[in-house]
């Protein structure tokens, strides 16, 4: 970690502190204020974008934790947020829990699923976890939410849950806005969480593992119990995540949860930067913020060529998976590490190195 | 505060100690990532218990200690429990070779020899059979120190644990025995590395200690809140004036870095407010400013020329004492932002209110250099005879050419043949066991320095050379070498410059190149070369050689220019006592050892043959055999 001259200090618990220099302490404060007030000058639409890349986020967290940080692959992180925004929504509609409690159960239930699903890998790694994660996705969405879930209390394939239904404490949240309170509240919590659980015996066990399992294990971790740990703990963010969801959603259906998702948040990480919480933060914003911009720049070239109108949808998409290949041609460690290399670009100015 | 016959440093330490108790950190180690802080009660204990310790082994007062080792914190606890029981403290280099530490040992009497660890305690093991007068060896670190059982041998957990012993007997002990310490009582023997012969003692007093520390913080005064990191040998005048005498005044945290290796990093992790070193420090941070330079991108490197060019002309102006142009103040305001306030963290200079070089001469252009940048560097000139210091620069009234205006309480003027003198109560006692040597140099309470300069007319003192290093040139004028060599060592290719030309007919010069710098330019230049010796003989070096000397050439007179030089074969090398241990150049032993190289630049040879002796850090010697072209500088 790069430092000014002459910040030094006396004891262990210093030398870890998070915000050492004034500069990044006015950083910080600008970054939570900036959150804080971003409704307040920006329009609804603004809003609503800003939602979903809170949500890309928090769903993105548990798949980085996963890959970037235990090095186990997963393709069906959908799955566990699917368990937490039904086991949410269940709570509150069927056995009138407040939503804070229906949360929790929501998280605690996501995470022990996701941590079932992460028994195979005690066993199996690689391309293997991949097919027994994309199981979890067939098997929890498709298969036991399709079929049986979505069926409860005779409310055909979805769940409606109509603005005035998730209050937290008698406080209704029923607007985008409140929305995008609640939901960054808990980004900003869980990425503080993890960014320090990752600086714990578990966090160094998890990365020693990532780094070389059976390293790992010679010197004493645990592997199987840290890999179910990290399950355990991508399933509980995947739940965060799920719940939080739903009171901007106003339903839940299984086609919020599809493979496809699963696959996207695996992008987000790629692009963002594997092993870096910064990555899961830019990953998200370009993922949700660029395909935003593209729209802007096609709505007027449709005068022009009205087809692109037509097929808006597919030029897009197209525009923004070229987006993608050249990211990876490019910049192959993903936006963090180049973010990494601006700040060093300043910091070791005049020089190079 | 007023300085009675009486104190000592200990008296000090106790009431300075009493005075900050628990409440302020005297000294930090930084051990294991972290800089664990001692109290200057904490500082008073250790002390204290080792005094005890010592006087429990039967030290005595008047008893010479040897001590060595790296800067920490147990060192100069060692010292000062030395002074606490009335002893004499001898410091000695940690790179000394054997012989040198039983030359030193055996001729200071000393009957302890406190070392850091095993290295240490070999040393002395080795040297005692041939040094009657040593009793006990004490070593601190237990590193390897298992299989020792020698009965001279004590740790200094064994000392703690004796002067524990004696404080639970007797409480008033260690106050008693501060107490019976007098101002007049020699405090430290210092071996000045003569640039000629053997190592001669001088022997400070507590009184020539503390005046130093006053009259220096009468000029510039240091707060008790600074930092000063404490990296240089104890066996330097130069670290005992600021980690002892203004330390205690001041009252000024001392910071002792992790490792010898880790020693530039941690000076920026301290960032001191005070810095004292030796011109070596200062060029290698130019050299390593100038070389990042040249490897950084076009726009940063465009961006750091401006600066330095801006900020240039401003502190010329201000060194005339002109008026600095709005624009042009404006420009340094830019270029205060954009380069120079991260060149100075860089450097770790980035709150430094005084920094000093003394010890030898630093050149023209690295002083220059210093002002650019904004750090607020000034020359000390002195003597370990006279405390080390006796001129020093004033904040605002710097000068490249000149070392300062005298402190406080001291005298310095100019004797007819040239020789600068000083008086003052700094001055030393005299050499140890060297009557006639103390009588040449004190008389009439003059101490005769040996060098050459003289006063400019606005009392400012300029230190021309050494008197016996002065060279006649063919013109018959008088020129200083090391203004030569300090002005070729600008460049960041030449790390040594040794001028020769004392009533030749031409100025000519030995050049050791700066393996680092040099052999990364050829490797981006694709120039193969195996070793030193090799690379220094690559023509393409020695054009880039030339390109600098001419450079230098360009200002000066023509009867001073240098007309031919050789690239050496190795640098110079204190263990080859081709320099003291502070570095400087021992000419009269360079010209014995290498007349080939001399007789070959006079004769107008293209090559010289020479074969050499060289001695390894083992004391292990081995023959030679190298060509050196000699290139023409004109």
């Amino acid at each position: 970690m790069y430092l000014p001259a002459g910040i030094y200090h006396e004891t262990y618990a210093a030398s870890h502190a998070w915000w050492q220099t004034n500069f990044v302490r006015a950083k910080m404060a600008l970054l939570v204020a900036l959150v804080a007030t971003l409704p307040l000058y920006a329009s609804l639409y603004v809003v609503s974008v800003a939602n979903i890349t809170l949500y890309t986020i928090l769903s993105a967290l548990g798949v980085q934790l996963l890959i970037g940080y235990c090095g186990q692959i997963t393709l069906g992180h959908a799955a566990f947020i699917a368990v937490g925004a039904y086991a949410t929504a269940m709570g509150v509609l069927f056995w009138g829990l407040p939503y804070p409690v229906a949360m929790a159960v929501g998280c605690l239930l996501a995470g022990l699923w996701s941590a079932l699903f992460g028994l195979p890998s005690a066993r199996i790694k690689g391309f293997y976890m991949i097919m027994t994660t994309m199981a979890a996705q067939f098997i929890t969405v498709d298969f036991i939410i399709t079929k049986y879930v979505s069926r409860v209390g005779g409310r055909e394939h979805y769940f409606s849950l109509p603005p005035g239904t998730i209050t937290i404490g008698g406080w209704p949240v029923d607007s985008e806005v409140k929305v995008y309170y609640l939901a960054s509240a808990l980004t900003l919590l869980s990425l503080a969480g993890m960014a320090n659980l990752l600086r714990t015996r578990v966090g160094r066990a998890w990365i020693a593992i990532r780094d070389n399992d059976i390293a790992a294990e010679a010197l004493g971790v645990n592997v199987v119990y840290y890999k179910l740990l990290a399950f355990f703990a991508a399933g509980v963010l995947g739940g965060v995540a799920g719940a939080v969801w739903i009171p901007s959603l106003f339903f839940v259906s299984p086609e919020h949860f599809q493979l496809s998702w699963s696959v996207w948040l695996v992008g987000v990480v790629l692009i963002g930067g594997l092993g870096s919480l910064h990555g899961v933060v830019f990953g998200a914003i370009f993922v949700t913020v660029i395909p935003e911009l593209l729209k802007f720049a096609v709505i007027p070239l449709s005068g022009v060529y009205p087809a692109l109108t037509e097929r808006f949808l597919y030029v897009k998409e197209a525009a923004f998976g070229l987006a993608i290949i050249l990211f990876l041609l490019y910049e192959p460690r993903g936006l963090a590490y180049r973010w990494q290399q601006v700040k060093n670009y300043f910091n070791l100015w005049p020089f190079a190195y | 505060m007023e300085i009675t016959p009486e104190l000592t440093l200990p008296k000090l330490l106790l009431l300075t100690a009493r005075h900050y108790g628990d409440r302020k950190v005297a000294m930090r180690e930084k051990e294991f990532g972290v800089w664990r802080p001692i109290t200057w009660r904490q500082y008073l204990e250790e002390v204290r218990v080792l005094a005890l310790g010592f006087s429990a082994l039967g030290l005595g007062r008047g008893d010479k200690v040897a001590l060595i080792g790296h800067n920490r914190p147990e060192g100069l606890w060692a010292e000062m429990a030395v002074l606490a029981v009335g002893g004499v403290a001898v410091w000695l280099y940690q790179d000394c070779l054997l012989d040198e530490v039983q030359y030193i040992v055996d001729h200071s009497d000393a009957r302890f020899l406190v070392g850091e660890g095993q290295e240490e305690a070999d040393k002395a093991l080795a040297i005692k059979p041939r040094c009657p007068k040593l009793e006990r060896i004490v070593w601190d670190d237990p590193k390897g120190m298992r299989g020792y059982d020698d009965p001279c041998l004590v740790s200094l957990a064994e000392v703690r644990r004796l002067g524990r012993e004696l404080d639970a007997r007797d409480l008033e002990a260690f106050e008693r025995m501060v107490a019976q310490g007098h101002g007049d009582d020699v405090a430290l023997l210092f071996y000045t590395s003569g640039t000629t012969a053997q190592p001669k003692g001088a022997l400070l007093t507590h009184r020539n200690m503390l005046k130093m520390g006053q009259s220096m913080l009468a000029v510039d005064p240091c707060g008790e809140t600074d930092d000063f990191v404490s990296f240089l040998p104890f066996a330097w005048i130069g670290e005992q004036m600021m980690s002892i005498s203004c330390g205690l005044m001041a009252g000024f945290t001392l910071n002792f870095p992790e490792d010898p290796e880790t020693v530039q990093r941690d000076i920026r992790e301290i960032a001191p407010q005070v810095l004292f070193s030796p011109p070596r420090i200062y060029e290698q941070m130019v050299r390593t400013v100038q070389v990042k330079v040249l490897d950084a991108p076009r726009l940063k490197r465009a961006a750091h020329n401006w600066a330095l060019k801006v900020a240039g002309r401003v502190a010329d102006l201000t060194f005339a004492k002109q008026d600095v142009p709005l624009l042009l103040r404006l420009g340094y305001r830019l270029a205060n932002l954009v380069v120079l306030r991260k060149l100075r963290d860089h450097l770790g200079l980035s709150r430094t209110r005084h920094v000093y070089t003394g010890g030898a001469a630093l050149g023209p252009d690295h002083l220059r250099f210093f002002h650019t940048i904004g750090v607020n560097l000034k020359q000390i000139y002195g003597q370990t005879e006279i405390a080390g210091i006796s001129v020093l620069h004033r904040d605002g009234d710097v000068r490249y050419d000149t070392v300062g205006l005298p402190i406080p309480e001291t005298e310095v003027r100019i004797a007819p043949d040239g020789e600068i003198l000083s008086r003052s109560p700094c001055v030393f006692t005299g050499y140890y066991k060297a009557p006639e040597e103390t009588a040449r140099t004190i008389r009439d309470g003059w101490l005769h320095s040996g060098d050459i300069g003289f006063i400019d007319d606005q009392g400012h003192l300029v230190v021309f050379d050494r008197r016996k290093d002065v060279m006649t040139l063919a013109d018959g004028s008088r020129f200083a070498p090391q203004y030569l060599e300090t002005r070729l060592k600008f460049s960041p290719y030449i790390k040594d410059a040794w001028i020769l030309g004392d009533r030749r007919e031409a100025v000519t010069a030995v050049i050791c190149i700066d393996a680092g710098v040099v052999g990364k330019w050829a490797e981006d230049n694709h120039i193969p070369y195996t070793s030193y010796a090799e690379l220094s003989q690559k023509p393409e070096v020695q054009a880039l050689v030339r390109d600098a000397v001419m450079h230098v050439n360009k200002g000066l007179p023509p009867a001073a220019r240098i007309q031919r030089f050789a690239n050496l074969h190795k640098e110079f090398d204190a263990d080859d006592e081709e320099l003291t241990r502070t570095r400087k150049l021992r000419r009269a032993f360079l010209e014995e050892r290498y007349q080939d190289i001399v007789q070959g630049l006079y004769s107008g040879a293209r090559e010289i043959h020479l074969e050499t002796t060289v001695t390894y850090e083992d004391g292990r010697t081995s023959r030679t055999k190298h060509t050196l072209r000699v290139v023409e500088a004109a």
